[in-house]
């Protein structure tokens, strides 16, 4: 029984500026993922006028507890990770806003404007992107309305709490395994379904999971109805090849088809590829001059902390040029 | 060997400097300490040793069962913040890892005597009227 250590995260600590609303600022930065992040470190680095606009710290990064794979660290918590770079970006004093989405950002000759949600604008010669991705719903019937009720997009943040009960998982990639894993590990009955024919997770996870006995798979079905009073009770399930459906009881629904990009705020500003990712150049350049993107939201393959916080501050760099260039520092 | 480390004991003392009022902190342990009883206490003392404005009051939860009766405490170790009145802030088991953080950010809260809500929040709030039992579960991530 050794003292387990404490953890001091300084940054609860700090009195945040926040941006001001008259200011046009050098270069707007939209995200607090990693490539949120990185592309503050550079840019602050270029002492240009500065702030940031984000939901959160951290993204997709809390969503997930060990990270094994960023350089320079064999295996790190991924909160413990999120801590180093939002100390690293609080030690440059940069004003950010907190809290509020991002709704549309628009542009009005060489000035962008970024509206919020609460209605409030912000202003800045120069726009790094990067809102990165968020979970693809079923869009079935009752699962907007039983979401944190049993309707889960977060098998890392929620699995425990379904400690041997029923639960369906909607899927049949990667995440959808890896969910059914952590569930196998709380020792829940699961049952997975797969919108298409077949399973398309690597064959190695598959086996993985296979191997347990209180899993059934259910490929080619449809969740076509989650419902329950209050809480996740039922789930009407659809075989896609007759049309029969059956209803089976379930105390927790994790829905694991994927990602989706939060492009919408630019939608009609700048151009995007079917998926709705922000299209870009090698040198995170849009169709649109002054206005940059980064990481998951863009098309940029292998969407991973390393590759966002790389193209983050490759961004921040090309933007910089960028303001020299046209003469607006 | 001391269990808070230099690093955060220098962070320690610029953070709580923000302390406007006095904290008292009151833990509760026994004369055959358990292990865990143990390292609360001690990590206490440390940190109290970081500013003139936190006190530390150790109870004996078996001695004085009228001081525990009167904060509540049925289990420890167990620690209570005081500041002018008693905000009814509890930690149960040793206030380490992230528990930390927030036992420190609570110890500037109880200082200022301002829970920090916003006013529409806080008239909300004011119109309970009887007893509520609140439990959060939280996970790390
Ligand atoms: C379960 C899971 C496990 C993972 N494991 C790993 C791993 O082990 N290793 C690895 O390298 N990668 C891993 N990833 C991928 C990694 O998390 C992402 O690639 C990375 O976080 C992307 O960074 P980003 O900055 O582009 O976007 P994000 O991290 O998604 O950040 C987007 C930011 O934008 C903000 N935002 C979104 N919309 C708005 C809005 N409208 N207004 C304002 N702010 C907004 C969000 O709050 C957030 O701060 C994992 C992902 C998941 C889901």
């Amino acid at each position: 029984m050794d003292f387990p250590g404490i953890v001091l995260d300084t940054s609860v600590f700090s009195q945040q500026k926040k941006p001001d609303h008259e200011t046009v600022y050098d270069m707007l930065i939209l995200g607090g993922g990693p490539a949120a992040m990185s592309a503050v470190v550079y840019a602050a680095r270029k002492m240009l006028s500065l702030a940031v606009v984000t939901l959160d710290f951290g993204g997709l990064m809390r969503e997930t507890t060990e990270i094994e794979n960023y350089l320079g660290f064999q295996s790190i918590n991924a909160n413990d990770l999120v801590v180093k770079f939002e100390d690293h970006v609080k030690s440059f004093d940069i004003p950010v806003s907190l809290g509020v989405a991002v709704k549309e950002v628009r542009r009005q000759g060489r000035i962008f404007t970024v509206l919020m949600e609460d209605g409030t604008l912000f202003s800045g010669k120069t726009v790094v992107f990067c809102l990165g991705e968020r979970h693809r719903p079923l869009s079935a019937p009752g699962e907007k309305e039983l979401a944190g009720k049993g309707v889960s997009y977060c098998a890392t943040c929620d699995a425990p709490l379904f400690k041997g009960k029923r639960v369906l998982i909607a899927g049949g990639g990667n995440s959808a395994f890896t969910t059914a894993f952590d569930l196998v590990r709380v020792n829940a009955e699961i049952v997975l379904v797969n919108f298409v024919e077949g399973w398309q997770a690597d064959e190695t996870l598959q086996q993985r999971v296979r191997s347990y006995d209180k899993i059934q798979f259910l490929d080619f079905h449809e969740v076509a109805g989650i419902e329950g009073e209050g809480k996740v009770e039922e789930a009407v399930l659809r075989n896609r090849k007759t049309g029969e459906e059956k209803r089976m009881l379930f105390d927790g629904v994790f829905v694991e088809i994927g990602l989706l990009p939060n492009s919408d705020p630019v939608k009609n500003l700048v151009e995007l590829n079917k998926k709705g990712e922000v299209v870009i150049d090698c040198s995170c350049r849009t169709n649109v001059p002054g206005f940059f993107s980064a990481g998951d939201v863009t098309m940029v393959p292998h969407k991973q902390i390393i590759i966002s916080a790389g193209e983050g501050a490759k961004a921040a760099l090309t933007a910089y040029d960028y303001l020299i260039e046209t003469n607006q520092l | 060997m001391s269990l808070i480390q230099e690093k955060e004991r220098k962070q320690l003392v610029e953070i709580l400097k923000s302390m406007t009022n006095d904290v008292t902190i009151a833990t509760f342990t026994q004369e055959f300490e358990c292990n865990y009883c143990r390292m609360t206490r001690e990590l206490l003392e440390e940190l109290t040793g970081l500013s003139d404005k936190l006190k530390l009051r150790v109870y004996d939860f078996a001695k004085e069962s009228d001081a525990a009766k009167k904060y509540n405490i049925d289990k420890i170790p167990a620690t209570v913040l005081l500041g002018d009145r008693d905000y009814g802030i509890r930690f149960y088991g040793v206030p380490a890892g992230y528990e930390f953080t927030t036992l420190v950010e609570d110890i500037i809260a109880v200082s200022s005597r301002d829970p920090g809500l916003p006013e529409d929040i806080a008239a909300e709030l004011s119109k309970v009227d009887r007893p509520v039992h609140i439990q959060v579960m939280i996970s790390p991530t």
